[in-house]
């Protein structure tokens, strides 16, 4: 890695969900992503893995979804956000940090109309007048590739198909000019047709607006196409960190081979898909030890007892992994 | 963007099709449904208002003369045709009892009910808002608990004990509003009002205070309220805009129900203040089996009723427009 300073570095960042009587349920243990400034990074990893409370994190909501930062460091443009005052994350939400939500066909007010929405956003960043703010919302609309942004400024969200919908919100996350733009799986609600729109979109926008990007998404496929880097999750922790060519041609670590194999568009007609035996840990149940073993072929004596790996630098990428280079060997 | 019309009833008639329209043929047809029960309702009682008025040493003879004289003979259908087409005109008939036109009576009490129910509900919205929108924010804190076991506790009390208690305390303890009774006039009724409205109000403040805050716990769980935190929306517009417009259909819907409901709590209320309200007369009217008069009561409060969830209804749809499209 060179010496320039990361935009974004989140370092053993652990969350956890605040339960009665002051009982925690950590839900995120050992995050860990670095991003430089237009560089494009995926998060992927299954339901429950923690990738949407980091997020969450990285926006300073966790407190609305009954969560909190317990440890680690959250390091945004020179400034310290974990545990940083709402005073400071209304500076950096909107502003710095684009967020497009997951459910975001959900993300748009139904009593209000797109204009009334698209306006709070362009004036939040400060004072504009109400007829600028207008043509500006129309502007961003275009941005986004609305066709008839007149008409769709005056709609409500009921009125939208799903993918209009996802645009506006777009449209809302870069009205401010962030750095960042975070997507939360942007495309899982969407037409298959839809989202190929959608992530070419962002992809675009993201050239042109010279922003860096977090692309959230279970898929691996999804993110080879957007992204530079790839950092994997499993149960809350950092598993894989790297391009995603390496990861894509030579995981490091069991899960991320898991994942590829399990690929959809790799399948070959009349062979069974290669699924990957048990079931995700769940937040609550995370085995001692790795916590992949319970799934993992490599898994022996030493991933039993220990406990979760970190990250350590392997080939191209980071694996946290104590057989990595014994994944080097099989892949052959 | 064209939104498809819904409903059956959009697809038979075109001119239907308009929301307001839709609803508006809705109330008509309620208003005559009223209009059967209210005929219906007082005939299925057992008791003769002919029988009543003569008294035991009657013979069979007299009271057949009598229900012709009051015009409560023939066939039920006869009957009911008279009365709808009396109706039709205007003609609500005149009072077995007293012989005065039922409209006379009605008039002169329901301004009476008419007050007490806008008093109340004035007293609801500025009681229940509030209340319910606090309870929702500090549910977590002593205060969302005090509430929920207050609000239980209230709701629990019957009227006609929560009544006494507070003519105990505001009228006898404090001189602060009359012990009983009524006169006409705004804004000096107010003084004979705010009582009883407060006492119906002991029972309908905590149900909207709640239907309105678990409305706005769910809202807040929504999308598009973290999308708005996140896009830097603040201050009132926040809580506006993202947390109490959204929220508000069910607690309006419940409201213009309630509305409802004060008519007949009226009863109790009008009895305990002796208020010479529209519930009083009712009463009297259906002890004496006063078919015109309890037949026109029951039939014009009913579209009193009819009237105020209408307008729920319309407030609802400018507040929410997915309330349309349902």
């Amino acid at each position: 890695m060179s010496e320039i300073e990361p935009l974004l570095e989140v370092k053993d960042l652990c969350i956890s969900f605040r339960k009665g009587g002051g009982r925690k349920l950590p839900v995120v243990d050992a995050a860990n992503l670095s991003l430089y400034q237009r560089q494009a990074v995926g998060i992927v990893g299954e339901s429950g893995s923690g990738k949407t409370m980091l997020c969450r994190a990285l926006i300073g909501t966790l407190p609305r979804h009954g969560a909190g930062i317990v440890s680690g460091t959250v390091r945004f443009d020179g400034q310290e956000l974990a545990g940083a005052p709402e005073r400071v994350w209304r500076g950096i939400r909107g502003r710095e940090i684009g967020y497009i939500p997951q459910s975001s066909l959900a993300g748009l007010n139904p009593v209000l109309t797109v204009e009334t929405q698209l306006v709070e956003s362009i004036t939040a960043a400060g004072s504009i007048s109400r007829q600028q703010a207008r043509q500006e919302a129309v502007a961003l609309l275009e941005q986004v590739q609305i066709p008839r942004a007149q008409q769709v400024l005056k709609a409500r969200s009921h009125q939208l198909s799903g993918g209009m919908r996802q645009r506006v919100m777009i449209a809302a996350a870069i009205a401010q000019g962030p750095k960042l733009l975070i997507a939360d799986e942007p495309t899982t609600a969407l037409d298959v047709t839809i989202q190929r729109e959608i992530l070419s979109l962002i992809t675009q926008l993201r050239r042109d607006l010279n922003m860096a990007l977090i692309l959230v998404s279970h898929d691996l496929a999804v993110i080879e196409e957007v992204c530079d880097d790839v950092m994997v999750m499993y149960a809350g922790a950092s598993v894989e960190a790297g391009p995603v060519a390496a990861l894509s041609k030579a995981p490091r670590h069991p899960y991320t081979r898991a994942l590829r194999v399990s690929r959809v568009d790799r399948a070959v007609p009349g062979q069974d898909l290669e699924a990957i035996p048990g079931d995700a840990a769940s937040v609550g149940s995370w085995p001692a030890g790795c916590r992949f073993w319970p799934r993992c072929a490599l898994a022996d004596e030493a991933c039993r007892r220990d406990s979760q790996p970190a990250l350590m630098p392997t080939a191209q990428q980071l694996s946290a992994c104590i057989h990595a280079e014994r994944m080097a060997e099989l892949e052959q | 963007m064209t939104s498809s019309p819904g409903g059956i009833g959009a697809r038979t008639l075109p001119l239907l099709r308009h929301p307001v329209l839709r609803r508006l043929a809705q109330a008509f047809f309620v208003a005559f449904l009223l209009m059967v029960f209210a005929f219906l309702l007082i005939r299925l009682i057992p008791g003769d208002p002919a029988m009543i008025l003569l008294g035991d040493e009657a013979t069979e003879e007299d009271v057949i003369a009598y229900r012709k004289l009051l015009g409560i003979d023939g066939s039920i259908p006869s009957q009911f045709g008279r009365y709808v087409s009396n109706l039709v005109r205007g003609d609500f008939g005149v009072s077995i009892r007293s012989r005065e036109p039922v409209l006379s009576i009605v008039g002169k009490r329901l301004p009476v009910s008419l007050w007490l129910t806008v008093t109340t509900i004035v007293m609801t919205i500025g009681l229940a808002l509030p209340l319910g929108v606090a309870a929702a924010l500090y549910r977590r804190t002593w205060f969302g608990h005090a509430f929920q076991i207050g609000a239980s506790v209230l709701v629990a009390t019957p009227v006609f004990f929560s009544g006494l208690l507070l003519i105990l305390l505001f009228a006898v303890q404090v001189n602060l509003a009359p012990i009983a009774g009524y006169h006409a006039g705004f804004p000096a009724n107010l003084y004979y009002l705010w009582l009883p409205a407060l006492t119906i109000n002991f029972v309908l403040v905590p149900v909207l205070a709640r239907i309105l805050q678990s409305s706005i716990v769910e809202t807040s769980a929504e999308e598009f309220v973290e999308a708005a935190i996140i896009r830097g929306t603040q201050g009132w517009r926040f809580y506006w805009r993202y947390l109490l417009r959204p929220s508000l259909a069910p607690t309006i819907a419940a409201l213009g129900y309630f509305a409802a409901t004060v008519v007949s709590y009226a009863v109790i209320i009008e009895i305990i203040f002796n208020l010479p309200g529209l519930g009083m007369t009712l009463v009297d009217a259906v002890r004496n089996r006063d078919y015109p008069l309890v037949q026109g009561i029951v039939f014009l409060s009913g579209l009193l009723v009819v009237g105020l969830t209408f307008m729920a209804d319309l407030v609802n749809g400018w507040l929410d427009p997915r309330a349309q499209i349902r």
